[in-house]
C-alpha cells in the first residue's frame, strides 16, 4: 500500500467543502442574505456576489467602497456603502441608485413590503412603496442599528441612550416612543412574537425590554462585544455570539428573567462571531473568530456538526436559502463556502 | 499581541483653531507619496483636505457603562474604524484631525476601551499643534487647549517666525510645565520632519523603556488651582508590589478624572523584571517587559500629567510602597 501525502489536506476538509464551492476572494465579506433560492453577499470592494445552485456565481461591482449594510426587499437585494450609496440590485443584476449622501456613510437598511429604509449618520430615511421623496426621521445621536418587527408596523431605531420606536398613527402621522438605558445601543431586534426587543450593547451585553410593560433587564456575561444575535425557531430562543460559547437565552414562557441560558461550546475555545438560525428549527450555525463554522441542535449540545473547518479568519456572514437546501458562509480575509447541506 | 502586525497606526492631530493642523495635515498626505491614508475630519473643521479617503466624523463622545465617570469614548470612531478595516485596499495609517475644542482624552480611551479597534488599529500618536502667537493666552482661557498640550506626545510650537526669541523660550516653558514628557519641535507652517510625526509607537510600553521622559524636577509654583502640572517622582529603592498595586488602582479610582495622563518604569523588590505602564485617566495598559539591563542600576520613576496633582499625596503614597 501506498499513501500519497498529497491527500492529506484534503482529510481535514469537512464533507461540506469536499461537495460545495470553496473561494478565495482576499476581500472581506461583510454582509449576505438570501433571496429565494439564492444568497447575495456584500464584499469590502463594493462587489455584491450572487451565489445559485447549479450555475457560477455572478459579480457586481455596486459600490465604490465597502458595503456596509444589506437587506431584501422582495426579490431584489438593498446595499448600503461607504461611498454614499443606497443601493437596490436586482437578482439579475441591475443596479438602482435609489439615493446618495456623498461623503456620508449609509450605516443600515431594512424593508418591510416595499417600504425602504436606511440610516446615514443621526438620521433614518424611509421610502414609502409609492414615494419618491423619503420622509426623514431624526435622532439626537448616530444610530446603532434599524429592525421592524414582524409585521412591519413599528420601526426600532438603535442609537445613544436607548431605542427610539416609530410608529404611524391612524391620520398616517409618525409617532415616536422611547426606550431609555444609558450607553450605545447597536444591533436591534423585535422578537418574531412582537413582545421584546432587544439590543446589543458597546460593552459586553445585551439590554432587553418587555414592551407591554417596558420592564427592562440585561443579558450579562459575555467575554466580547455581542455582535450577532438572532431570535430562534419563532421565539423559543434568541442565539447570541460574544463568548467561546454560542449563548442561548430562553423566551418562551414567561422570558428569560431568572432562568439560565444553554451554552452550546465548541471547540478550540474561541470566540463566537456570528449567529444564524436554522429556519424553523431549534439549532443554530455558529461563527467562530478562527473561521470554523457549526451546525448545533439547542437542546441537544451532542448533536453539533462541522461544517467548515478553520480558515484563521473571522466569520462575517452566513445565509441559507429559503428552501434550506444550501449555506453560504464568509469570513473577513474574504474565504467563502457554498454549499449544499444535505447528503445527496 | 499575535495581529500586532497588523495593526494600522493611527496618529491623532489635535490643538487649537488656527493653530496649522490642516496645514501639518496636507504636509503629510502631499510628502508621504504612495502611502494610503484614511483622514478621519470633523465635519466642521477646516476644509481642503487633499486626500481620496476622507470620512466625516462627528464627534459623538460617550460614557462607557462600567461604573468609571472618565471612561469616555468617541462612538463614531468605534464605527469608523470598524468601517475602514473592511475595506479591500490595505491602509499604511489613520489620521483623525479633532476640533479645536475637543478633549484628546475620549479618543485615546477609545483604543483602550473597544476590543475590535484595539485588534486591528493601535494609537501611534497624539500630535498637538500649538500657536505660538497664542497659546499663553489660550491656556489662561481655555482649559482644552491645557489639556490638547496635556496628552500630546508631539507638540509642534507652530508659528515661532511671528514671535520673539524670549516669548518662545516663555511659551516652551509653559509647555513643559504642563508636560514634562511631550517632545517639542519648533515649526514655522508645521515644517518638521515626518519622521519625528508619524509612526512614533508612543502608546507602546516598549517605547516607554527607549524613550525614557525628561524626568524634570517639578515646581509648585502655579497661578490657579485647576492649572495642568506634572509630577514625577524617582526611588532607588525597590517598591512593594502589592503596597503599589493598592495605592496606585486606589488613586486611579478616585482620582482619574484629575489624573489625565501617567507612564512610569517601576522595580519591585524580589521580581527580576522590569514593570512598564501608561494610562490615560482611569484606564491603564501595564506588563512586565524583560529583565533589567545589567550595565544600569535599578530604579522607579513615575510621572503624573493633571490637575490638582498637590491635593492627592502623591509623594507620600509613592513613598509608602517602598519595601521596608
Amino acid at each position: 500500500m501506498t499513501t500519497d501525502l498529497n491527500q492529506f489536506p484534503e482529510l481535514d476538509k469537512t464533507k461540506f467543502e469536499q461537495r460545495g464551492i470553496q473561494l478565495e476572494i482576499g476581500v472581506p465579506v461583510t454582509c449576505a442574505v438570501s433571496i429565494g433560492n439564492n444568497i447575495a453577499a456584500g464584499f469590502g470592494d463594493g462587489t455584491v456576489r450572487i451565489f445559485s445552485s447549479g450555475e457560477k456565481h455572478k459579480t457586481l461591482k455596486a459600490h465604490k467602497g465597502v458595503i456596509l449594510c444589506m437587506s431584501k426587499d422582495g426579490d431584489n437585494i438593498l446595499t448600503g456603502g461607504d461611498d454614499g450609496y443606497f443601493l437596490k440590485i436586482s437578482l439579475n443584476g441591475e443596479i438602482n441608485e435609489i439615493t446618495n449622501f456623498g461623503s456620508r456613510w449609509v450605516d443600515h437598511v431594512t424593508a418591510y413590503n416595499g417600504n425602504l429604509v436606511c440610516s446615514s449618520g443621526k438620521v433614518v430615511y424611509y421610502w414609502d412603496k409609492n414615494k419618491k421623496e423619503p420622509k426623514s426621521l431624526n435622532h439626537d445621536s448616530t444610530i446603532g442599528g434599524l429592525a421592524f418587527d414582524a409585521k412591519g408596523r413599528r420601526l426600532a431605531v438603535s442609537r445613544y441612550g436607548g431605542v427610539t420606536i416609530w410608529k404611524k398613527d391612524y391620520s398616517n402621522k409618525w409617532k415616536s416612543t422611547k426606550l431609555d438605558w444609558k450607553g450605545s445601543h447597536n444591533k436591534v431586534s423585535f422578537s418574531p412574537d412582537g413582545k421584546y426587543l432587544v439590543t446589543s450593547m458597546q460593552e459586553n451585553v445585551l439590554r432587553c425590554w418587555r414592551l407591554k410593560d417596558k420592564l427592562d433587564f440585561a443579558m450579562s456575561g459575555y467575554g466580547s462585544k455581542v455582535k450577532s444575535f438572532a431570535f430562534i425557531s419563532d421565539t423559543s430562543y434568541l442565539a447570541t455570539s460574544g463568548a467561546i460559547d454560542a449563548i442561548c437565552w430562553p423566551f418562551d414562557g414567561e422570558g428569560p428573567m431568572g432562568r439560565k441560558p444553554i451554552c452550546l461550546p465548541y471547540i478550540g475555545n474561541k470566540q463566537v462571531t456570528y449567529i444564524e438560525p436554522f429556519p424553523d428549527e431549534k439549532a443554530i450555525f455558529a461563527g467562530l473568530s478562527d473561521g470554523s463554522v457549526f451546525l448545533s441542535q439547542i437542546e441537544n449540545e451532542n448533536n453539533t456538526i462541522i461544517i467548515r473547518s478553520f480558515t484563521g479568519s473571522e466569520v462575517s456572514a452566513i445565509a441559507m436559502t429559503d428552501d434550506k437546501s444550501s449555506i453560504f458562509i464568509g469570513d473577513m480575509n474574504g474565504n467563502t463556502l457554498w454549499t449544499s447541506i444535505w447528503d445527496q | 499581541m499575535e495581529e500586532s502586525n497588523r495593526q494600522v497606526p493611527v496618529t491623532v492631530l489635535t490643538g487649537f483653531l488656527g493653530a496649522g493642523k490642516t496645514t501639518l495635515l496636507n504636509r503629510i498626505l502631499t510628502e508621504q507619496h504612495g502611502k494610503k491614508y484614511a483622514v478621519i475630519v470633523n465635519e466642521f473643521g477646516e476644509q481642503g483636505i487633499d486626500n481620496d479617503l476622507v470620512v466625516d466624523a462627528d464627534e459623538e463622545v460617550f460614557e462607557m457603562n462600567n461604573g468609571c465617570i472618565c471612561c469616555t469614548v468617541r462612538g463614531d470612531l468605534i464605527r469608523i474604524l470598524s468601517g475602514l478595516m473592511k475595506r479591500a485596499d490595505k491602509l499604511d495609517a489613520i489620521i483623525v484631525e479633532t476640533t479645536g475644542l475637543a478633549d484628546p482624552a475620549p479618543v485615546a480611551q477609545t483604543f483602550f476601551v473597544d476590543q475590535d479597534v484595539a485588534n486591528k488599529t493601535k494609537l501611534d500618536a497624539i500630535v498637538t499643534v500649538a500657536d505660538a502667537v497664542h497659546l499663553s493666552s489660550q491656556i489662561e482661557d481655555h482649559h482644552e487647549a491645557e489639556e490638547q498640550i496635556a496628552f500630546g506626545d508631539v507638540i509642534l510650537l507652530n508659528k515661532i517666525d511671528l514671535v520673539k526669541d524670549e516669548n518662545i523660550e516663555l511659551v516652551t516653558k509653559r509647555i513643559r510645565k504642563i508636560n514634562p514628557f511631550a517632545k517639542i519641535i519648533k515649526t514655522t507652517k508645521c515644517g518638521a520632519p515626518l519622521k519625528e510625526i508619524l509612526n512614533l509607537d508612543a502608546f507602546s510600553l516598549k517605547r516607554i523603556l527607549e524613550v525614557e521622559p525628561d524626568f524634570l524636577e517639578s515646581d509648585h509654583d502655579h497661578e490657579h488651582d485647576d492649572d495642568v502640572t506634572s509630577l514625577s517622582f524617582v526611588s532607588d529603592t525597590p517598591l512593594d508590589m502589592e503596597k503599589f498595586q493598592n495605592w496606585f488602582g486606589k488613586l486611579l479610582q478616585t482620582k482619574g478624572q484629575d489624573i489625565m495622563r501617567t507612564k512610569g518604569i517601576l522595580d519591585f523588590k524580589d521580581e527580576n523584571d522590569r514593570y512598564v505602564f501608561q494610562g490615560v485617566h482611569m484606564l491603564m495598559d501595564a506588563s512586565p517587559m524583560g529583565k533589567w539591563p545589567e550595565n544600569k542600576e535599578r530604579s522607579s520613576r513615575l510621572v503624573f500629567i493633571g490637575r490638582n496633582l498637590d491635593t492627592m499625596n502623591l509623594k507620600e503614597g509613592f513613598e509608602a510602597c517602598k519595601s521596608e
